[in-house]
């Protein structure tokens, strides 16, 4: 065995490809993390992530553990670069996905545009065949007019299939067997049916679902295939993983067979990184806050478990119903501010800042490569928060004059100072991003004062402070290089399935039987898949959840069951612990009669975690950080000189007060007045806000 | 910390929060809520007043709710006016048009006085449709109610909570009179939770900022929604414009619009008088219309509060269709409203090219069936708006199949959970075909919608306007088609309906709902080639059709 152990995480992005590697030395348990970034090469996005080990200097066939992430699903969705789909459905039911739910989110625009669906209507039909709600054939399967439909496919460029039928939540062998039909016709086309991806009810959701799964299938399976085979050509010889948007990891081979489930992988990495180290400082309860350059995304963590939902759409606000894809996403509200943000004061004297961003170019004004616009950077850069001889770890020189130009630009507008205008850009950015933590807590039920604040991102640290005060959060947490956050949540991420499956189910005696049994199915489905995948059914664990409802309510809410049978008095308990669930989130319950509508398991095993290693708090003081004073404005906190730690030399156990900053290489930490900052032993920051 | 009653930064956080607010009493009671009408059709809304019942902000859900809050709360507050008449953690109700109901008696609105500093400092309001408040028929609606007693139980803005403890013989009242009485308490818990979510996030801002500067956001709030409408005011041509048209029962209804510098003044006097039947309209309900239709015109884009409105006048005559004066009955308000708003807008349209499209299916469709679920042996009752097709624009095709303008962020419902709930088969929900709304630009499609029925003796009710006229167009396109319900019987026959009541129906009997298109602009020979190609290759349009109607050839 080799002294020392090698765990890699390669992102691909629009625009670049980023690796982490962090390297462990077994003799010690110190890991040392090397990074690297090369160019996003499309379409053979595998030459980027093969390009980027080599950059980093990583052999892939010294490399223990791997794990890929990826934003291909998401960009090819955004920017309309999938595959023509064909999609075939029930009878009566092709015009389902163009009619969708009929919603006008934006109701006083009279020229409002609903989205056009992804299949063009002749490339949408129908076959004969339905099943009941219950799963019961009421009409037969007519596959006679397959060939045709598949030859006029043919002839039209249809590279992929959809098979979505009405109830096939309820019973899959309609589906299945025109999927074996399609493959044995036509094995060149990509085909994906439904009930592969869901198990849910909802037409409209699931057809769609399965429609943009089709669209980006044969570019995700080709580069996939193509990654599998270059890093195996290379040397490398464990098994590959792929980041999934349920905070799990899957195996290339499953990410392959269904791709739309990496949809929102990046952002899951980040939020189960906080749900981790949460666990590792002994804080189950987090917020966690993610704040990039164009966006802030925010999620909740009770008791260490992440939520997950299938209620997730894409390109959905108030201008647009967007398109839902019902695959386990982490629950996570996302808003358009960021680093980036621009900052602009509309006709009537009001301050926006976002959804608009800068982007990486032109960037902020303060970049000196033609921005004219104010982002929260430059506002940051102006109050002393960002320090100008240090911008982006030193590797820009910031233009503060254009930055003060486009700063004056605001206050003219305003009528107030350059001072004032950046300082209003801060507040009205923190304010933007304190709704969205509310959306994920208050909103809930949840009471922010009883979580920890993990913020991370390129721009977490800057406005984390803020945030938690104005939530009145005692305690915040910067994690050990917050801007590589991510790529550490993958390397402490599970093999993970998450299967909702809708089933109704009154709560009458004898339910539990049907209930148990149908948890039992499930489970030893994922089991099986997980078998044939080469991991030991041992090494499975399985976590079960009810989603319940009074009866007649649609939505519901999901409760843990506990580890053992289903029985009818533990029936009553889990109904007990609805009623609890429920109140705490609608201030009221109800004595009406409870059903189940579904559950949601999931399915899990660890394969390759990396293990931290906690270091000895030293006693050193934090002088010995410390790299100088500067003026920094706290906005409603007042201007003060403020100590400048340098984040590279602070060593477990230092601890200092605020007004300070810490300057990292990705990241500035904004610390107020009066609050005390504590390294632990893992080298997190953790922030006590209370004077 | 200093002074932050006047600070723009500060007022407009506040702002916004009050926006955060009214979505998140939104959000709780779609979430909450266990009428399918509610929860799937969002056939409710959420809205912050000023402790005298002025809009602050609104939540999201439907745009002829939007307005009705504020006037509800106006009415509790005159009402309540000796000392001690109004304290925290009271809740009032009003369902009654004849006491700020505004809407009909299905629409229960719940309202919650907020206190800081020991005084009324604001009000979080809540309102939504709910399945079943007794009167003569089930769902509370009939085509033959002559007065409003028939409608249902009337809540003439009351008191429903006081100082926290509900009012145990009212709910008692209110929950015995309905035929669905657990759905109905929970629908009203489920609006109780929301206003006190709303309550408590101002009282914790008003607690925060201090109840100076939150009044004061409020005011400023205003005043801003007032300067938008203003400025779009000015760009919008003057002078007087009136339409005359014919409804599909023979009424003629009129309408004058004024637009002057600083009015938008409707005048509805020159219109019939009040119907025995239950097609009439409350003033207030048309003021909704007035300000839905000047909100799109002026600011659509920022949510809307009594700034908003402040320019606009409305004159009406009592007794009049337009002006119902008790004991008028009113279930089918909605057709109503939905006239003078389509009325309103085809009236501006020729004027205003670039901001008005022509004329969409404009009715909600509303349609009801009620039996026994044949798997459960439970009663079950679908109440539902329907998606139809909209004008084209001058610059594009008009959208498919979404809700009218009096909905907006409603849904319809899924098959799969229409079959489940209510024990019906749904044969097709495909594209309306027929023809209508060709043009240079297209009107939308309508839908199909066949419901087959699984048991004996279930109801069917609708009522359906723009059945006989149909969508209008615009320069030389042509109307759209009729919104109609079909009942085609197992036993042969099939029976159309605009207006139906109570219609006993059986197993094996298929209900067809059918939108219309919308109305098209310009020219058909004027339209595209490629779009018609697409049309054709898409099934919208037959060869021949397109060759007739488009000149077109392969």
């Amino acid at each position: 065995m080799s002294s020392k152990s090698i765990r890699v995480a390669t992102d691909v992005g629009g625009t670049f490809t980023d690796m982490v590697a962090f390297e462990t030395d077994h003799a010690t348990g110190a890991v040392r993390v090397v990074t690297a970034k090369a160019d996003t090469t499309p379409p053979d996005f595998e030459m980027g992530v093969l390009n980027v080990l080599e950059k980093g200097k990583i052999d892939p066939a010294e490399v223990d553990f791997l794990v890929h992430g990826t934003t291909v699903v998401i960009n090819a969705l955004t920017e309309r670069k999938g595959v023509k789909v064909g999609l075939i459905t029930t009878e009566g039911f092709r015009d389902t996905l163009e009619i969708a739910r009929g919603n006008r989110p934006d109701f006083f625009n009279l020229h409002y545009q609903k989205p056009k669906p992804f299949v063009a209507r002749h490339l949408r039909r129908e076959l004969p065949g339905r099943m009941s709600y219950r799963g019961i054939e009421m009409r037969p399967l007519d596959l006679s007019g397959l060939p045709d439909i598949l030859d006029d496919f043919r002839e039209q460029g249809v590279l992929a299939v959809a098979i979505a039928y009405l109830h096939s939540y309820a019973n899959t062998r309609h589906e299945a067997a025109t999927v074996e039909a399609v493959r044995r016709l036509w094995p060149e086309a990509s085909v994906v049916a439904s009930h592969q991806i869901t198990r849910e009810w909802r037409e409209y959701e699931r057809t769609n679902t399965a429609v943009l799964s089709a669209y980006v299938q044969p570019a995700a399976e080709r580069y996939l295939t193509r990654l599998a085979d270059g890093l195996k050509a290379k040397g490398f010889r464990a098994r590959p993983y792929v980041m999934q948007s349920n905070c799990g990891i899957d195996t290339l081979d499953a990410a392959k067979r269904v791709p739309i489930t990496m949809v929102e992988s990046g952002p899951a990495s980040g939020f189960w990184g906080a749900a981790e180290l949460g666990r590792l400082i002994g804080q189950p309860n987090v917020i966690a806050l993610d704040i990039g350059g164009t966006t802030a995304k925010c999620s909740l963590i009770e008791n260490g478990q992440v939520r997950i939902t299938s209620d997730y759409w894409i390109e959905r606000d108030r201008k647009s119903a967007g398109y839902p894809i019902m695959v386990p996403v982490v629950d996570l509200v996302e808003i358009g501010n960021g680093g980036g943000s621009i900052a602009w004061v509309d006709d009537f004297a009001k301050l926006h800042v976002g959804p608009h961003s800068a982007g990486a170019v032109p960037g902020p004004a303060a970049y000196g490569r033609g921005g004219t616009n104010a982002t929260t950077t430059d506002a940051n850069l102006w109050l002393g928060r960002i320090n100008r001889d240090y911008f982006c770890g030193g590797e820009v020189k910031a233009d503060m004059a254009a930055t003060e130009l486009a700063l004056s630009a605001v206050g003219d507008a305003l009528g107030v100072s350059v001072m004032e205008a950046a300082r209003g850009i801060i507040r009205i950015a923190n304010n933007n991003m304190v709704n969205a933590l509310k959306l994920v807590s208050v909103n809930r039920g949840y009471d922010p004062r009883d979580f920890t604040l993990v913020a991370f991102g390129g721009g977490g640290a800057m406005h984390a402070v803020a945030l938690a005060a104005e939530l009145g959060i005692s305690h915040v947490v910067i994690p050990a290089a917050a801007s590589v956050f991510s790529a550490w949540g993958m390397m402490m991420s599970d093999l993970r399935r998450d299967h909702f499956v809708t089933r109704l189910v009154d709560l009458t005696p004898s339910a539990a039987a049907v209930i148990e049994a149908l948890f039992g199915e499930t489970e030893a489905l994922s089991r099986a898949q997980f078998a044939q995948e080469g991991v030991a059914p041992a090494q499975v664990k399985m976590q079960r959840f009810g989603k319940f409802r009074y009866q007649n309510q649609e939505h519901t809410t999901e409760v843990l069951i506990e580890p053992g049978a289903i029985t009818d008095t533990r029936l009553a308990e889990i109904e007990a612990a609805f009623h609890q669930a429920y109140e705490r989130e609608y201030t009221y319950r109800l004595n009406a009669p409870v059903e189940m509508v579904g559950i949601h398991l999931i399915a899990s095993a660890e394969v390759g975690k990396l293990k931290m290693v906690e270091r000895p708090l030293s006693d050193t003081p934090a002088s010995a950080a410390l790299k100088g004073r500067r003026d920094v404005d706290y906005i409603l906190d007042g201007q003060h000189q403020a100590d400048i730690y340098d984040g590279d030399r602070l060593e477990p156990g230092m601890h200092f007060d605020g007004p300070a900053i810490v300057e990292d290489v990705g990241t500035t930490m904004v610390i107020h007045p009066g609050y005390r900052v504590l390294v632990d032993g893992y080298s997190n920051l953790h922030i006590t806000l209370k004077s | 910390m200093k002074d932050l009653s006047h600070d723009p930064i500060t007022l407009e956080i506040i702002q916004n929060s009050l926006q955060a607010a009214a979505d998140e009493m939104f959000a709780v009671m779609k979430k909450t809520a266990m009428s399918s009408i509610i929860y799937e059709v969002l056939d409710m809304g959420t809205g912050i007043t000023d402790a005298k019942g002025a809009l602050a902000s609104s939540g999201a859900g439907i745009p002829s709710f939007v307005g009705v809050l504020d006037k509800a709360v106006k009415v509790i507050v005159a009402k309540f006016i000796k000392p001690d008449d109004v304290e925290p953690g009271d809740v009032f109700a009003t369902n009654d048009p004849y006491f700020g109901g505004v809407t009909h008696l299905n629409d229960v609105i719940v309202a919650m006085p907020v206190f800081a500093d020991g005084r009324l400092i604001a009000w979080a309001a809540n309102i939504a449709h709910n399945s079943d408040v007794g009167g003569m028929a089930p769902g509370s609606l009939s085509g033959h109610a002559t007065e409003i007693f028939q409608e249902g139980l009337r809540l003439p803005a009351i008191k429903i909570i006081s100082k926290g403890v509900p009012i145990r013989p009212v709910f008692e009242i209110i929950k015995f009179n309905s035929r669905m009485p657990d759905v109905l308490e929970g629908d009203v818990w489920a609006a109780i939770a929301s206003v006190r979510i709303g309550a408590r996030r101002l009282g914790e801002l008003a607690a925060k900022y201090g109840v100076a500067t939150f009044e004061n956001a409020m005011v400023t709030f205003l005043d801003h929604g007032e300067a938008l409408a203003r400025r779009e005011l000015a760009k919008l041509p003057k002078g007087t414009f009136e339409l005359s048209e014919e409804q599909d029962d023979g009424r003629v209804f009129n309408v004058k619009i004024t637009i002057s510098d600083d009015a938008f003044l409707v005048d509805l006097r020159d219109n019939p008088d009040q119907s025995t039947g239950p097609v009439n309209a409350s003033r207030d309900g048309v003021m909704v219309c007035a300000q839905m239709i000047f909100k799109s015109l002026t600011d659509p884009a920022s949510p809307a509060n009594e700034g908003s409105f402040r320019l606009i006048k409305l004159l009406t005559r009592e007794g009049s269709v337009f002006h119902a004066a008790e004991p008028a009955a009113i279930g089918f308000y909605y057709e109503i409203e939905l006239r003078v708003y389509d009325i309103m807008w085809r009236c501006l349209a020729q004027a205003m090219p670039d901001r008005l499209a022509a004329g969409h299916f404009a009715s909600v469709c509303g349609t009801f069936i009620g039996g026994i679920h044949p798997d459960t042996g439970r009663q079950y009752t679908i109440i539902e708006p329907q998606v139809g097709g909209w004008g084209a624009s001058r610059t594009g095709d008009g959208n498919t199949a979404i809700f009218s303008g009096s909905h907006g962020e409603t849904y319809n419902c899924p098959a799969e959970i229409n079959e489940a709930r209510n024990g019906l088969i749904v044969d097709q929900m495909a594209l309306n075909l027929e023809p209508g709304g060709e043009g240079k630009y297209t009107g939308g499609h309508g839908i199909v919608m066949d419901y087959r029925l699984r048991a004996d003796n279930g109801f069917l009710t609708a009522g359906y306007t723009r059945s006989k006229f149909p969508a209008w167009a615009l320069d030389g396109g042509h109307e759209g088609s009729a919104n109609y319900i079909e009942v085609i019987r197992k036993h042969g026959g099939r029976e159309r309906y605009a207006f139906v009541s109570g219609l006993v129906t059986h197993t094996d009997d298929v209900i067809r709902v059918v939108t219309g298109n919308g109305g098209g602009i310009g020219n058909p020979k004027d339209r595209d080639r490629a779009a018609v190609a697409e049309d054709v290759l898409n099934g919208l349009i037959t060869k021949d059709r397109a060759a007739d109607i488009y000149g077109w050839r392969p």
